[in-house]
């Protein structure tokens, strides 16, 4: 199948190969939690919402001094064309949960009790800590929650769910040390091709998803489950990135709109 | 610049689901136009002075295609709406139509409508997708007349009457195909007009000038419905439509669901289907099933009848086995179990356009003009087409191209229209022409493009090629080249050097062809293409540009060249001690014929460096040879045709077999050393992508003819591995010295054509190669000749590290789509080699009537078919005169003979007779070779 | 509000997102909101919000500023109009009693918020017949409405719902007061 046009240079779906989908980003979609957003890349919607910091609750989750990130991924049962009930905690759940864990620990600086704070601060700031791990330097230990759920799936869904879960850390007031933002390219078509959708993903060709401390220019997610030589390799994963900063600029606009709407609810 | 919109589609897979798709309206799509002040004008492809432009309708497009790729059509808009449905309706007028948007030489815009933001249309409520599509072509007339202003017309092209009122209505220009070019004033192009017999045209602008044979001759196709629920259901059986390359009336469809082939005989059941369309069959009755006819002759009032042609090589290019398997026991009536049936329904045409002539008929009076001739195609498979044309008396004498259009079931013949002429009939030109279209072979120059990929001439090896640290330099070593007098094209050489322990080190260099031809190019994309060179009598057709193919790759003697060698270390007893690989720089000393290095190896005075080489090679290569025999490599035999060709007029002076000399077999032997060497090498390193050859074991059907002529004249043969077979092919021994000969040629033509494959596309099982006996095989010796060889060449650097592997070995699709092309490619170099040497056959008979010794290799009930040694063709010879079915000739199977009722007279298989060969002209234009016993 | 006081300078009072440079770690001190990249050198935001800048005192030993990122979740939630918010009342006056929102909806808030409840807003009907006095007392714990921003300094409250008023009070004797719709009290303190 031909996905991309050779006549025209569009894709499928009218695009060309370096046009992402329309992106959108909402903050506050559940009242209920501390942080929420909701994400869109095109017909993939996704919905996260972060709990946390708050005290581990489970004590034997506890280890080394360490706090704790935990991440839900979920399906919903609408999210797919065909309805069919799917078993929670799947091997693929389970694997994407794992990576958009990592992928967000990656970025958390660490939960920041309103008390400890600033000795916490004062902490990082003289001994630099290791990538993943912060250490606490008191006695409580606090978790962070993130669930997120894929309410429409249309490829990209691990993508979609970083960056979902990125806006409701911000808005959880998480602190962070940048945005996470996330985009997948491929190669079909001998082309490299931004932000598959569902039809291009299931082509079967080269996927590499991509995660991205966009200000700092760091990589914290890289994905592919094919082969491909090392300098198409290149330019996809060049694609992907500048995908991701693409969705990282949104995501900073996203957020700057939403805090002036704040602080001008707060009258200042 | 992204502007979103879903819409909804539903489709079926098992169940009803709906799909949402995002489909993206955007503003930076252009026009095309150079006139346009508003568009990014850089990417136009419309002339600039286009005072109209035309944009035309699916219908159009589909049955027009070749109106539009006459010259005289341009500026033509294709929308991307008609792009699709065409795409969906007919894939080979749609790479036609591709072909012509991406000719730079045609000025032929694609305008994607569909994503455009203006012209994009939503379905209504309740309307078809039909009428949606030709709302949305209205609509980008509308968009292009309203952008482009007054000073350009744009002309709707539409067939569909309908269409073409509505568009009238909301203010587009809009014509007829007709109508149009009947406005151009070119009247030949009118030929190329398909007239279409459906309502959708105005009866005003068509004159139906068809004879009205209101008579229903074939039954009504069943509708499209019926033949899903048919095929559901188990009544109908769906498969591909072959008629029987040496009897047009006969046909076979092989059907899965029955998992045997359904015979179809005559027009009637035929019901209209052409050779290659996917067909729904119903099974007759079975009292109906006939037995299996083994006439020749055949049984409609066309007096078409089995051509002499050259002999088969192979079980691909013979005719199936008509005959099943006839019951011993002769009291038994002879019913077939073979089904019959016919055909109700045709499920994909594989129209396409045909070369033929016109049949001869007086000029009609009057008509302004225009006459209906039948056209004949070169094809036997393909029934007589009706055509109109307004230039007859131009076309009687030519070969000219037609194609199909349509055939209703009240017409004898199928409607088509002219295309093009090809040239005078029986001109060798012409004739030539004809067969390498036939083959779809690419005889067209090379594109300046391709041309531009070459390194500059004249080329000589430069001081970075040796400086390169993966080319060694072997230009010390004493390299030659033995290959077939006159060759230009040298694609291999050899060494044989002793060493001190007694051992040789034996290197086979092959020209360095991946240097120059480097993937990606149009170079490369073109030489994909061809796939290989064809060689037919007087000429040859390059894969690769003349420079390359005789002289920077060519091995020439005496002049440094760029190589990728195999070197072992052999023992005296030719066991292989040790394998390398490298590229490298040599320099041949001698390119020998085959003939030369055989004198030489003969003359016991010649003691020369190079003869003593060659002797030791000889050696070398008979032991090798002799273990490969042990091991159950088949001694197969072709009848190989020789032509001495006059060098000036082109014509044959004579014909003969090509002799095999010692000299070939040691070629050949360590080719094939080096093959294999080469394909454990690269199987090794890429088992996913390599590409292989292979030849399947043939099956127990296809030995039968084999077996049975076996058995008629008592010989045992056991098929039961090669190795069996190639033993008991050597016993076969007759009193005559050309029998095992014989029997060699009958046996090869049981077998398939070997192909090329990808590694990843079957399990190691499958990749034996039958005929030589060999688990791993490979193509890498002929880099210049055959692109299998290039593709092995890059795997082969790859495997070494010295180059990278190319994106494309990552794609397992298409590198099956580049083997499937290969072996189509391989396919039809083959048949046009056997139709030129057919019609050089022709040529050289023309002159000469001759008599000549054949032997009788198949018996059927009105006479049987000779095989001539001499000059390798086979054909029929009649011992009953035409028409005369009430035969006094009695078929014995079991013995293979035919005896004469009341008489001794009998002629058994393999018998020798003597026969007198002429040209006739039974049909004028058609002339064939005609062989009758003396 | 006590930090802004002391701000004022380069690239004060703009919003920032996580990751984004504040400054020079030479220059600046990393405060609330904000952390020195693991290269040592700059100083990035970790929050969403307004960065704020504090000079040092001219006789400091250390003479960076700090630089600080004030998020909208460092203040916790924020009241706005139509939220359901808990206050305690901290002082009743003739017409009106002010008070300290606790909580918006069910979560605290991280920062002081006052509001006023009006005497036309304490209950629907004989609006003009409220005495205040009778109403609240300072230490009541109350469910108000959110009714709009109000003024500069307090947003405006109502309580003129059936299952607004309040839910907590103690008397003067210490005793403790139930409220007048037990089952939303018990929630409510559950919240709390």
């Amino acid at each position: 199948m031909e996905y991309v046009d050779s006549l025209t240079g569009f894709r499928l779906d009218g695009r060309r190969p370096n046009d992402m989908r329309q992106i959108r980003g909402e903050i506050g979609v559940v009242a209920k939690a501390d942080g929420s957003a909701l994400f869109e890349m095109g017909n993939t919607k996704v919905i996260a919402a972060i709990y946390g910091p708050r005290e581990v609750q489970n004590k034997g989750q506890q280890a080394n001094n360490q706090a704790l990130v935990r991440c839900e991924y979920s399906m919903a049962n609408f999210s797919t064309g065909d309805r069919t009930r799917r078993p929670k905690g799947d091997r693929r759940s389970t694997e994407i949960s794992l990576v958009i864990r990592q992928t967000m620990e990656a970025c958390i600086l660490t939960h920041l009790m309103p008390h400890s704070q600033v000795i916490l601060i004062e902490f990082l700031v003289h001994i630099l800590l290791k990538f993943f791990m912060y250490f606490l330097p008191k006695i409580c230990f606090l978790q962070i929650d993130i669930f997120v759920q894929v309410l429409q799936a249309d490829g990209g869904t691990r993508s979609a769910c970083i960056n979902a879960a990125t806006l409701a850390l911000a808005d959880a007031g998480i602190p962070m040390r940048d945005i996470v933002t996330s985009c997948s390219a491929g190669y079909l078509s001998s082309t490299p091709l931004l932000d598959l959708n569902y039809i291009e993903d299931s082509a079967g060709g080269p996927d590499v998803t991509v995660g991205i401390l966009a200000k700092t220019d760091k990589v914290t997610l890289l994905q592919m489950d094919a082969k491909l030589p090392m300098d198409i390799f290149e330019n996809v994963m060049q694609l992907a990135i500048e995908g991701c900063k693409a969705i990282a600029h949104y995501i900073r606009g996203v957020l700057l709109e939403n805090t002036k709407q704040l602080e001008c609810r707060r009258g200042i | 610049m992204l502007q979103s919109k879903s819409f909804v589609k539903k489709t079926k897979q098992g169940r009803v689901v709906k799909v949402v798709r995002e489909h993206y309206l955007r503003d930076d799509i252009y026009c095309g136009a150079p006139s346009c002040k508003v568009c990014d004008t850089s990417a136009s492809r419309l002339s600039n002075s286009a005072s109209t432009i035309l944009i035309v309708d699916t219908n159009v497009v589909l049955h027009q295609i070749d109106l539009l790729e006459n010259p005289a059509i341009d500026d033509v808009v294709v929308l991307s709406v008609v792009l699709e449905e065409v795409r969906n309706k007919n894939l080979s007028v749609f790479n036609r139509l591709k072909a012509l948007c991406t000719n730079s030489l045609r000025k032929f815009f694609v305008f994607s409508n569909e994503h455009h933001k203006d012209t994009y249309v939503k379905e209504m409520v309740g309307e078809s997708p039909n009428d949606r599509n030709d709302r949305a072509i209205r609509v980008a007339a509308h968009w292009y007349q309203s952008h482009l202003g007054e000073n350009t017309q744009i002309l709707l092209i539409t067939n569909d009457r309908e269409n073409k009122r509505r568009a009238v209505e909301e203010g587009i220009s809009a014509e007829t195909v007709e109508s149009y070019v009947r406005s151009l004033g070119k009247p030949d192009l009118l030929d190329l007009v398909v007239l279409s017999s459906s309502a959708d045209v105005n009866m005003e602008d068509v004159e139906d000038h068809r004879p009205s044979k209101k008579k229903v001759i074939y039954s009504e196709h069943k509708p499209m419905s019926e033949i899903t629920s048919g095929l559901l259901c188990g009544i109908y059986h769906q498969g591909k439509f072959r008629v029987n390359r040496y009897n047009p009336f006969e046909a076979y469809v092989g059907s899965e669901s029955i998992g045997d082939e359904i015979v179809i005989y005559g027009r009637a059941n035929m019901n209209r289907a052409f050779d290659g369309d996917i067909v729904a069959v119903e099974l007759l009755p079975q009292d109906q099933w006939h037995d299996g006819k083994s006439m020749i002759i055949t049984e409609d009032e066309d007096d078409e009848e089995e051509d002499v042609h050259l002999a088969p090589s192979s079980a691909d290019d013979a005719p199936r086995s008509v005959n099943p398997v006839q019951p011993t026991t002769e009291s038994v009536p002879p019913v077939s179990n073979r089904p019959a049936g016919r055909v109700v329904g045709i499920i994909k045409r594989n129209w396409h356009s045909y070369c033929g002539s016109l049949e001869p008929m007086p000029m009609p009076a009057g008509n302004a003009g225009v006459a209906h001739a039948l056209f004949v195609s070169k094809d036997r498979r393909i029934p007589k087409i009706r055509i109109q044309t307004r230039q007859l008396e131009n076309l009687l004498d030519k070969r000219i191209i037609v194609a199909v259009d349509s055939w209703d079931c009240l017409s004898r013949y199928p409607s088509g229209h002219y295309v093009r002429t090809i040239g005078q009939i029986g001109d060798r030109d012409t004739e030539s022409e004809v067969l390498l279209i036939e083959n779809d072979i690419n005889s067209r120059p090379f594109s300046t493009q391709v041309l531009a990929c070459l390194p500059p001439l004249p080329w000589s090896l430069s001081s970075e090629d040796l400086a390169n640290p993966n080319r060694e330099d072997l230009r010390h070593l004493r390299v030659f080249s033995v290959d077939p007098p006159g060759c230009k094209d040298i694609d291999d050489a050899l060494h044989c050097k002793p060493l001190g322990n007694g051992n040789f080190e034996v290197g086979v260099h092959i020209a360095d062809v991946t240097n120059f031809v480097l993937p990606g190019t149009p170079l490369d994309e073109e030489a994909s293409q061809r796939g290989t060179s064809v060689y037919l009598v007087e000429r040859r057709i390059d894969m690769l540009p003349k420079p390359l193919t005789e002289d920077i790759c060519s091995l020439r003697s005496d002049v440094e060249r760029l190589a990728f060698s195999v070197i072992w270390e052999m023992t005296p007893d030719a066991e292989i001690v040790s394998t390398r690989f490298t590229k490298s720089a040599i320099k041949s000393c001698a390119a020998l014929s085959y003939v030369e290095a055989q004198a030489r190896m003969d003359d016991s005075r010649l003691i020369d460096p190079v003869t003593t080489d060659l002797r030791n090679l000889n050696t070398l290569a008979k032991i090798m040879r002799l273990r490969r025999i042990k091991r159950g490599a088949l001694t197969l035999a072709s009848p190989e045709v020789k032509f001495q060709i006059d060098t000036e007029t082109h014509d044959p002076l004579d014909i003969g077999m090509y002799q095999i000399r010692e000299a070939n077999q040691m070629i050949e032997e360590f080719m094939l050393a080096a093959n294999i060497s080469v394909a454990e090498k690269i199987l090794n390193h890429f088992p996913l992508c390599s590409l292989l050859r292979r030849h399947p074991s043939p099956t127990k059907e296809m030995l039968e003819p084999l077996l049975r002529t076996a058995a008629a004249i008592g010989l045992d043969l056991d098929v039961s591995s090669s190795k069996a077979l190639a033993d008991s092919l050597d016993r076969a021994v007759g009193e005559d010295p050309y029998f095992n000969k014989l029997i060699r040629i009958l046996a090869t033509r049981c077998m398939t054509q070997a192909v090329y494959f990808s590694s990843g596309d079957l399990s190691p099982s499958e990749f034996y190669h039958y005929g030589l006996a060999a688990l791993l095989y490979t193509h890498f010796t002929s880099p210049i000749r055959r692109y299998a060889d290039v593709i092995v060449h890059r795997l082969l650097a790859a495997a070494l590290g010295i180059a990278k592997l190319p994106p494309i070995f990552q794609d397992g699709p298409q590198l099956t789509g580049i083997a499937d092309n290969l072996n189509y490619r391989h396919r039809n170099a083959q048949m046009a080699s056997r139709a030129s040497v057919e019609l050089h056959t022709l040529i050289y008979f023309r002159k000469r009537p001759t008599d000549t010794e054949a032997r009788i290799v198949k018996i059927k009930s009105n006479g049987f078919i000779v095989f001539v040694p001499k000059f390798g063709i086979e054909g029929p010879v009649y011992l009953v005169p035409k028409g005369n079915n009430g035969s006094d000739w009695v078929v014995d199977e079991a013995h293979q003979r035919v005896t004469k009722v009341g008489t001794n007279i009998r002629y058994n298989i393999l018998q020798t007779v003597k026969i007198h060969m002429e040209v006739v002209e039974p049909q004028p234009n058609r002339p064939k070779l005609q062989l009758t016993l003396i | 509000m006590g930090v802004m006081a002391a701000v004022g300078g380069d690239g004060d009072g703009e919003l920032v997102t996580p990751g984004e440079l504040l400054g020079d770690s030479s220059k600046m001190i990393a405060g609330r909101g904000a952390y020195v990249a693991p290269n040592g050198r700059s100083v990035r935001a970790s929050l969403t919000g307004i960065r704020r800048v504090t000079h040092p005192q001219p006789d400091a030993a250390d003479q960076r500023s700090i630089v600080e990122v004030v998020g909208h979740k460092a203040h916790g939630a924020v009241p706005q109009p139509g939220s359901v918010v808990i206050v305690r009342i901290t002082k009743v006056m003739a017409r009106t009693a002010s008070a300290d929102i606790m909580c918006v909806e069910s979560k605290a808030v991280r920062e002081k918020f006052t509001g006023i409840i009006r005497q036309q807003d304490v209950r629907a009907t004989e609006i003009d017949k409220v005495d205040m006095y009778l109403s609240f007392r300072p230490g009541d714990i109350v469910r108000a409405l959110v009714l709009s921003l109000g003024d500069a300094r307090a947003y405006y409250l109502s309580t003129a719902k059936n299952e607004l008023g309040v839910v907590s009070a103690q008397s003067i004797a210490a005793n403790h007061i139930v409220s007048r719709q037990l089952l939303t009290v018990t929630v409510i303190l559950r919240y709390c």
